[in-house]
This record gives structure tokens, C-alpha cells and sequence, in this order.
């Protein structure tokens, strides 16, 4: 008897995140980030952006798989998109301030496309791995459609990227051609987010994704439109997706179809299940630090990298929901209780 | 003067098998209904009609007067008839107090509101002490009354309780009669029950609605049908 209540005491906190300390790491990584480029220079200043946008993306999908229970393969499609759009739009000079324009037609065309793909697989009623099947084509085709239409986006080769600008009317401009700025210039902008889809996964609407997560069966017998609520996540989901990418495409200054490959898609998958996905703070930093870990390893032993990774993959999802974060969380509970 | 609910000849094919046949059934505003049958008499079939998770093959259903027989599952859920499903259906990760503001979000209102009735309901489904534990937690019987106390917070009018007792120890199957009869007083709730246990069905005091076969073989109260000689032969013969 003593044994079987230990076992749930110790059981309960694991599967639950506590949110009042999410918050406080979140700002302590925050600052940490923000002080980086003082002590550090050079290269890691350079590509951390690209890394902060990948774990921009993860956060897409953190939000989808882990609070709403819908795994998507087709993250990548709306990244490409949203990659590609700011390639053209700085090509063909759209507006004022391309760039803009860019970012704010990738949240659209994100968040429509997943709205519309949405509506019509979760009215019909497509679920589960059919709903996964579904997303990874959606990646095959955006692939397919960027590698065929090659007069527009450059085909096998892909296209350059010129890097935006930030205007401010009146007020002047910045170039982001130095690598600090554009650090600085990525960091609050993937804050935002974060602290945008946290106030989303918290509210009455995020209250309702989770409990579509639990048990949707319950939640439409309450009177809960489902398929609505799981059209609109999609839809946040691709929204932010499609804007990472469009920030990638500035920041890398080349696209090409290979980002919205199988391969692609499946990384970001790894990310979150490494990183935990219950958490966003835990998919953004497993965002960032198995795109850090895979980018420095691969030059190393990439055979044997890809290897790992798998296994690694394999053991998050078999063994360990709530990945990284989820062992962290499982220890703090533990030390905690040996305190008392 | 049109009834609460109102089924007229309700029917379900299910290929050959007529599960259920032409029922006629109306039931009051408040009142308390047990509806008894052995195994296959069509009971699960009859509510499943009413909640919206089959559709009939024939006849009609009204709720407060209006035909919701073509209604979805959720639109119904949303005038307030709710389902208990046969097994514990809750919210497994989520706390108790978690379980149940999330169903009191399934109806617009305020707050305030939501939150007084949130305590009215954890309350009176003696769940009050248990409010911040994980459902996965509970104990079989609780979480019976959890998943009614889920229909309670969504405001639900019309209960179509499942077998609400089942698995439960004999203690909690007295106080769950108990409990369902405050619940139609204090919240003035229609609620219709499917049951197999004889003495939980004689603790309702409610009339009592006898399914055989598809049909209805009569309706009275507990003691005229436990009196009446036909009902005695299906339950000793089939059952």
C-alpha cells in the first residue's frame, strides 16, 4: 500500500508541468540569451539565429502534438512556404519594405492553408496516423511544387535570398547585415512567440485543446465542436510555422525544395519528442539544441550522428513521453521529495 | 402541452437485428426513469439514439418541444443532453478541479457563475477533498461520479446515465442513488438511467421503464414490475 502511494505521488508531478517555473526559466534563458554576444563572438553569434527559428518551429509543433494530441509531418511544408515567400517577395521588391510584407503574408498563407487543410480532414473526421499521413504529403507536394515550377522559385537549385531590412518610417532604418543585429533582432522576436502560443495554451481555448488531447470523445459529448478547435490550432500552428520559415529565408539567404523534405520533416519531429512535448519552452530549446548538436556532429561522424539521433528518437517516444524535460521534471519531483 | 422528451416510434436496424423497435417513450421535466433489460434488450441502442451517437432508422425525437432527431452530437450536448458513458470517460491527466472547468466551459456564462457552480458540483459528488488529484488517481467509483459531476458542470438538463453503478462496491452504489436523487431535486434534472443492479434500481424509487427484445414490455413502478410475472419470466429466462 505505502509503495503504490509513493509510486502515484512520484507519477502525478512528472506527467504535469508546473507552469510558475516554466516561466521563471524561460526568463532566465531569456537574459542568458540576451548577454551571449557580450562574451561571445564569431561564428555561434552568426548561425544561433538560424537555430532560435528552428526551435520557432518546434514551438509550432509543441503546441499542435503536445497540447492538442495531432501530430503533423507537414511543419516543414508551411517552413518552406514561408521561406520561399520571402525569397520572392525580396525578389520582386513587393511594398514599402519587402520584408514586411513578407512576414506578414507568411503568417497568412500559413495559417490559411492549415486552416483549409484542416477543415476539411477534421470534419471528415481523419484522425490519428491517417491525419499524419495526410501532413507528410503536404510536405512531398510543396517539395514537388517548388522543385517543378522552377521559372518562379529556381527548381533542384533554389533561390537566393536578399536579407530584409527593418524600417521604421520616419525614424530610419537597420540594416541586418552585421551578425550581432540580426541576433538581437531574431531573440525577442522568437521571445514573442513563445510568450504568445504560452498565452494560448493557457487560455479557455488552450484549455480545450488539452482536454481534446485527454480524451476527445469527452470533450465533443460536452458540446465542444472539435474539429473546430483542432482547425484552429492547425491553423496558429501553420501560421507560426510559415513565419519561422519566412524568417529563415532572410537569415539564410538561400531556399532550396530539400526544406520541405521527408528528412526535414522528420527532424522536426525528433526536436519536440527530444525535447519534451508538453513543454514549448522544452520544444523550443530541443529545437535549438539537437539542430546545434546535429549541425556540429554531422561534420564530425555524420554515419554514425544519424545513427544516434535514431536511437535517441526511438527511446523518446518509447520510453520517455515527455522527453528531456520530462526527465528533468521526474528528478526535481524526486529531489523535492527527498527534502521533505 | 408537449413532454420534456418525447420519442415517438423509435426504431434501429442494425442489418437484420432490430435493436430497437417503434418505442414510444416520454418522460417529465425532473423526472427520474430507470430503464431495465437483460443483455441485448436494446438499452445502450435507446440512449445512444437520444445522445446523438447513433442515428435512428426511423421515428422521431423532441427535447423541450423541438425535433432534434437530425441534431448532432455536439448541438445536443450543446441544448444540454449529456451522455455518461459506460466506462469512466474523464479527463485522465487533468486534476478533478481541471476536469471540471473544462466542462463548465462547454456552456457560455460568466465566470463567476461557473466557478459557483464548479463548487456546487465537487460538493455534491464528494469530490471536494480529492480537487487537485490527477483523475487517473481515482478510484473506479469516483470516477463514476466524477464523469456525472462533468455532466453537471456543462449544465447539462437531460442525464442518460450508463450503467452508473457498474463496478462499483455495494456502499457506492447506495450513495450513488442517493446522490442521483439530490441531483434531480436540487438541479431539477431530468435523468435517465440504464441499470442492471436490483437493489440500486429499488434504492431510486423511480418508475421504471422494462425493454425487451427492442420493445418496451411495460413501465411501472419497482415494485409492479418486480411483481409482474412476464418481466419475471425474461429476466429468469434470458438473463
Amino acid at each position: 500500500m505505502k509503495r503504490v502511494l509513493s509510486s502515484t505521488s512520484t507519477a502525478a508531478p512528472a506527467r504535469r508541468f508546473n507552469w510558475r517555473s516554466e516561466w521563471m526559466l524561460a526568463a532566465v534563458t531569456l537574459v542568458l540569451a540576451a548577454l551571449l554576444p557580450t562574451v561571445v563572438s564569431g561564428y555561434p553569434i552568426y548561425v544561433l539565429p538560424e537555430y532560435m527559428i528552428y526551435g520557432m518551429l518546434a514551438m509550432s509543433l509543441g503546441m499542435l502534438w503536445g497540447f492538442t494530441g495531432i501530430l503533423s509531418f507537414g511543419q516543414a511544408a508551411f517552413f518552406t512556404l514561408g521561406a520561399y515567400a520571402m525569397g520572392l517577395a525580396m525578389k520582386w521588391g513587393i511594398g514599402p519594405n519587402p520584408g514586411y510584407v513578407a512576414l506578414l503574408a507568411s503568417i497568412l498563407i500559413g495559417g490559411v492553408l492549415a486552416a483549409l487543410v484542416g477543415y476539411f480532414l477534421f470534419s471528415a473526421g481523419v484522425r490519428d496516423i491517417y491525419f499524419v499521413l495526410v501532413t507528410l504529403a503536404l510536405s512531398i507536394m510543396v517539395e514537388q511544387i517548388t522543385i517543378s515550377q522552377s521559372q518562379v522559385t529556381g527548381g533542384f537549385n533554389g533561390m537566393f535570398v536578399q536579407r530584409m531590412e527593418l524600417t521604421f518610417g520616419p525614424f530610419g532604418k537597420i540594416s541586418l547585415t552585421h551578425d550581432v543585429a540580426v541576433y538581437y533582432a531574431v531573440l525577442p522576436v522568437v521571445a514573442f512567440v513563445y510568450w504568445l502560443l504560452r498565452r494560448i495554451v493557457a487560455s479557455s481555448f488552450g484549455k480545450v485543446l488539452i482536454g481534446i488531447r485527454e480524451n476527445e470523445d469527452r470533450a465533443i459529448s460536452l458540446g465542444f465542436s472539435t474539429s473546430f478547435y483542432k482547425t484552429a490550432a492547425f491553423a496558429i500552428s501553420g501560421a507560426v510555422a510559415c513565419f519561422a520559415g519566412a524568417l529563415y529565408g532572410s537569415h539564410a539567404q538561400f531556399v532550396s525544395p530539400s526544406l520541405a523534405s521527408v528528412q526535414f520533416s522528420t527532424e522536426i519531429v525528433i526536436w519536440v519528442a527530444i525535447g519534451g512535448r508538453q513543454s514549448l519552452l522544452a520544444a523550443l530549446l530541443g529545437g535549438i539544441a539537437v539542430a546545434s548538436l546535429s549541425n556540429y556532429l554531422n561534420t564530425i561522424t555524420p554515419l554514425y550522428w544519424q545513427l544516434v539521433l535514431g536511437l535517441v528518437f526511438i527511446a523518446a517516444i518509447v520510453g520517455f513521453k515527455g522527453g528531456v524535460a520530462g526527465v528533468v521534471q521526474r528528478l526535481a519531483a524526486k529531489r523535492s521529495e527527498e527534502d521533505i | 402541452m408537449s413532454e420534456f422528451l418525447e420519442v415517438r416510434g423509435l426504431t434501429k436496424r442494425f442489418r437484420g437485428l432490430i435493436a430497437n423497435d417503434r418505442i414510444d417513450f416520454s418522460l417529465a421535466s425532473g423526472a427520474l426513469r430507470c430503464v431495465i433489460g437483460p443483455n441485448g434488450a436494446g438499452k445502450t441502442t435507446f440512449i445512444s439514439m437520444i445522445s446523438g451517437h447513433l442515428e435512428p432508422s426511423a421515428g422521431t425525437i423532441r427535447f423541450k418541444g423541438r425535433d432534434i432527431t437530425g441534431l448532432s452530437l455536439v448541438r445536443r450536448a450543446r441544448i444540454g443532453i449529456s451522455r455518461k458513458f459506460q466506462t469512466p470517460t474523464v479527463f485522465d491527466n487533468l486534476t478533478v478541479m481541471e476536469n471540471l472547468e473544462l466542462a463548465a466551459l462547454g456552456k457560455p456564462g460568466a465566470a463567476t457563475a461557473r466557478q459557483s457552480r464548479i463548487e456546487e458540483v465537487i460538493e455534491i459528488t464528494r469530490l471536494s477533498n480529492l480537487a487537485r488529484r490527477p483523475a487517473f488517481t481515482l478510484s473506479h467509483g469516483q470516477r463514476q461520479w466524477l464523469e456525472v459531476g462533468l455532466l453537471l458542470a456543462n449544465r447539462a438538463e437531460l442525464l442518460l446515465l450508463d450503467e452508473p453503478t457498474a463496478g462499483m462496491t455495494s456502499e457506492e452504489t447506495h450513495a450513488t442513488a442517493e446522490l442521483l436523487h439530490n441531483l434531480s431535486d436540487r438541479f431539477k434534472l431530468t435523468v435517465i438511467i440504464i441499470e442492471h443492479d436490483i437493489n440500486f434500481i429499488r434504492d431510486l424509487r423511480s418508475p421504471v421503464t422494462v425493454l425487451h427484445l427492442g420493445r418496451i414490455l411495460m413501465e411501472g413502478t419497482f415494485d409492479e414490475v418486480s411483481r409482474d410475472e412476464q418481466v419475471r419470466n425474461v429476466y429468469l429466462g434470458t438473463a
